[in-house]
Order: structure tokens, then sequence, then C-alpha cells
């Protein structure tokens, strides 16, 4: 029971707006029916037919490879900055300087320097959640209890050796919490870049959809978006769970 | 004392002042004492005298600020062979016990592999057989204390630092732990440097118990506990059990 209330209450909601477009006779431009939406997706359509196939596996990949670099740059930049207070004060407001900026902005400059395509909406996608990795990972390496760096420094280890069995596994519950952020902001960054520019992906088709006002390939596409991003929070939880089974406080779980 | 043995640490004349911004703060007036091989040494005062700063400055947690501390380096290289039982348990909560056990023999570059039996049997001395697997959390806090002195043990220190290991404990699960801790010390030969403020304690596990006065603390008595060993909870009701705490009582609030 459990695991069927979350599919029970997405169901129900579907009913509801599949009720009211035929009750209320919206047209199809304003709101289509779930299930025109999802025929968009699995049937061939007279007007626009696009490869659904193709620009799911293009939008996937965008988000896998830059959820795989944001989490690994920006646990890597947290360790960094956690090393040393001097590279930290010199570059932390450069940090907040990027993630002040609205990365939306950015992204045509990004597009003059590196063209359009995977690489520049993987960079945009990183631009857009690196931050809330890079804070979190920094919160969990600064909050070592302070006792417990006595116990690798009275038998005279190293800084190393500090990171390596006391700051960095202490903050595993920390990095954690910054991937999940992370990973629903990929999913964000990813479309975002194929919106500005791009001739694939479920960001191409959402605007282009637009443009011809066919909207039931946008549903079907925002369907598959937010589907990506649960899916991805859920592995990233999944893995908090297998890989910190002693920080699992009972019914806490996100 | 056993003065035809040489000590294995000297203490002579340390100090230790605490300076803030406009203050200073003497924690450690000038403490000097020798502790030999495989002696039980307790150190008394009372809160604030500078006892656990002595034991942080002799693991090198602390610089002293005057003195000195010797030893002979072809006996004792107190840089590794040093155990530290601190007054909080201080386990990794992301380790099971036995990787917590094995904690020092990771930073000392050990081979972890050729210690991980050491480790199951120093559970067991400690009474902690079958609880490897476990985390600390799952844990009572006399069984988390357990666990952090098998792991002060695990590098088969010379010299084993005490700082009131058993101070958060209930009444009942202390006195366990003391005669538990005076059969490892049977067992394992070690030297112990025990930092309590519980007087009974101090002359119920001793060798000899060093006082020291309240701040800026100077030695009060250094005071051989000449009772018969291997001691049972029977030797509180010693004569000489009461003399030897009524002395260090007098010692505490006299001198």
């Amino acid at each position: 029971m459990k695991y069927l209330k979350t599919p029970l209450v997405i169901f129900v909601l579907l009913v509801i707006w599949q009720t009211a477009v035929i009750l209320f006779k919206i047209p199809e431009y304003i709101l289509p029916t779930p299930v025109s939406a999802l025929e968009h997706l699995f049937l061939p359509q007279p007007d626009a037919d696009y490869n659904w196939v193709m620009h799911i596996k293009a939008t996937l990949l965008e988000i896998v490879l830059a959820f795989a670099v944001t989490s690994v740059a920006g646990i890597s930049i947290a360790i960094l900055l956690a090393w040393s207070d001097a590279i930290r004060r010199a570059s932390m407001p450069l940090f907040v300087f990027i993630n002040s900026l609205p990365i939306i902005a950015v992204a045509p400059l990004l597009l003059l320097w590196s063209g359009y395509g995977l690489k520049t909406n993987i960079i945009i996608a990183f631009l857009i959640s690196f931050f809330p990795v890079v804070i979190n990972t920094g919160t969990g390496l600064a909050s070592i209890e302070e006792e417990l760096l006595d116990l690798v420094k009275y038998l005279h280890g190293t800084k190393l050796q500090v990171f390596m069995k006391l700051r960095i596994p202490n903050s595993l519950p920390f990095i954690f919490t910054g991937l999940k952020i992370c990973s629903t902001m990929c999913v964000v960054g990813a479309i975002v870049g194929e919106f500005i520019a791009s001739d694939r992906g479920l960001g191409y088709i959402i605007i282009n959809s637009q443009y011809t006002m066919d909207s039931p390939p946008i549903y079907a596409g925002l369907m598959l978006v937010s589907l990506f991003g649960v899916a991805l929070f859920g592995l990233v939880s999944l893995a908090e769970r297998l890989c910190i089974p002693w920080a699992r406080p009972a019914g806490q779980e996100l | 004392m056993s003065e035809d043995r040489t000590p294995i640490i000297s203490i002579r004349n340390v100090k230790k002042t605490y300076k803030t911004r406009n203050t200073e703060l003497e924690a450690l007036g000038d403490v000097s004492f020798d502790v030999f091989p495989g002696e039980f040494v307790s150190i008394v005062g009372p809160s604030g005298c500078g006892k656990t700063t002595l034991l942080k400055i002799l693991a090198g947690l602390l610089p002293r600020t005057s003195g000195e501390i010797v030893v002979d380096p072809a006996n004792f290289n107190i840089e590794r062979e040093v155990g530290f039982v601190f007054q909080k348990p201080l386990l990794l909560h992301w380790r099971k016990v036995l990787d917590n056990v094995l904690l020092p023999i990771e930073i000392l570059k050990i081979d972890r592999r050729s210690m991980v039996d050491k480790a199951r049997s120093l559970l067991a001395l400690v009474g902690l057989e079958g609880f490897e697997d476990r985390y600390p959390n799952e844990l009572s806090g006399g069984m988390q204390q357990r666990v952090s002195i098998a792991r002060a043990l695990i590098h088969d220190p010379k010299l084993l630092l005490m700082d009131e290991p058993f101070g958060a404990l209930d009444a009942i699960t202390r006195e366990r732990l003391n005669m538990e801790l005076l059969q490892i010390w049977e067992k394992t030969k070690k030297t112990i440097l025990f930092v309590t403020h519980g007087i009974n304690e101090a002359v119920f596990l001793s060798d000899r118990v060093v006082v020291l006065t309240a701040r800026p603390s100077r030695m009060a008595a250094s005071l051989d506990i000449k009772l018969p060993r291997p001691r049972a909870q029977t030797v509180r009701t010693h004569p000489d059990f009461g003399r030897y705490a009524l002395e260090i009582y007098k010692d505490l609030e006299l001198s």
C-alpha cells in the first residue's frame, strides 16, 4: 500500500483533468486531455509526428551527463574550499556571483562561445545546479565535531587522513542532500538549454509545439520531463540509503 | 616509588598558560612526576585544575608553555605508542564497531587485514563479542566507551592515557567498567595514566595517586597505594582503603 499511494494520487488527478476538459469543453490548444497528450507519445500523428525516442534519448543523455559532471565537480570544489581557507576566501564570492546570475540570460552568451548542442546544455545545467552541491558538501565537511579531530591528531595523522577518515564520511548525508536538489535542477538546466537553441530534445519539442500551437506534445513533453526528474531523485535517494545506512532516521525519508 | 627502574615518561616542571586577548589563565602551574612501566597512576584534582590539559599535552594535542616531557626514544615512541581514551566515546557514527576499533591502525598506516583478528579479540576483552557489526548508535553509553577502550589498545600502545573515561556513566556501569579496566590492565600490562575526580575510584584502581591542587595547579601529593593485587570489590573494605582516601581528601582540602 505504501508504494501504491503516489500512483493512485496521480491517477486520480489525471482522471479529474480528463473529465474537466470534456465536461467544460476546453479547446485543445488551451488544455488537451491527458489521453490526447499520451496519444501523441505512442501513436503516429498526422500534423507533427515527432521522433520521440530520439528526443527522449537526447534529453536523458544531457540530464545524466549534467548530473554526473555537476556531482563530481561540485563535490570537488567543496573539498577544495574546505581544504584551504585562502582558496575559500578568494573564490567563494565568485561562486555566489555565478549562482546569482540568471543563467537563462547568460545562456545566449554560452551559445556564442560553444555553439548549441550537448556540451552547451551540460554547461547550462551545471551552472544552474552546482551551487547546492557545493554549499551542502561544504557544510558537511565543516560540521565535524572538533573533538573527533583529536583522534587523528594524537596519532600524528595527516590533513589528508582528517579528510578521508573524518570530514568526507561525516559529510555524506549533506552531500546526498545536495545531490537530491541537484538532480531536479539538472533536469531544469537541460530543458533550458534545449529551449534556447537546439535541434533535439524534449525542450525542443515543447518550444517547437508552442510555435505551431500544438499543445498535446507540450503536455506529453512536460510529463516526461517531470518523470525524469522524479526518477533521478529516486535513484539518488536509493543510492543514499545504500551508501549511508547509518544515517537513516526512522520515518524521516524524503 | 620504584627508583631502580627507568620511567617510561618524566613530566618535569610542565606549565600551561592559556592566553586570551587581555587575560592569562594559568591552567597548569608546575607539575613534575615520573611514570614507570606497567604502573597504574591516577591524577586527581578539583575541576579546572588542568588534569585534562596535562593529558592533552602528553598526547601532543596541546603545546606546553614551559617544562619538559622526557622519554627514552629507544624504548617509547611517544608519537605512535600512546593510546587515548577521551571523556566522550568519540566513535565515528558511520563506522561499524569493528571499523571504529581499527581507526588507529589506518592512521598509523599499519596493514589493516593483519589486525582484524586482534580487533575482534580486543572487543571480546572489553566484553563486546558479537557486536562487531553494530553501529555505535545501537550501543549504550557504557558499551560505546568500551569500544573506545578497545580502539585505544589496538595499536598496542605502551602508555594509555585515560581522561575521566567513566565520568559520564551511571555509578553502576562505572563500577563494572573499573573492574574490567583492572582486568584489562593486568592482562595487557600497559602503563596507564588515569585522570579522574573520583577519589575512591583513584584509590581502587591505582598503584599511585598524584593529587593536584586547584588552579594554578601544583602537585599536592604523590601517594603510593599499597593495597593488595589483584583487586576485587572487597578491597574497599580493607582498613587502608579509607586511610588513603582520607589522605587524598586532606591533600585536596588543606593544601
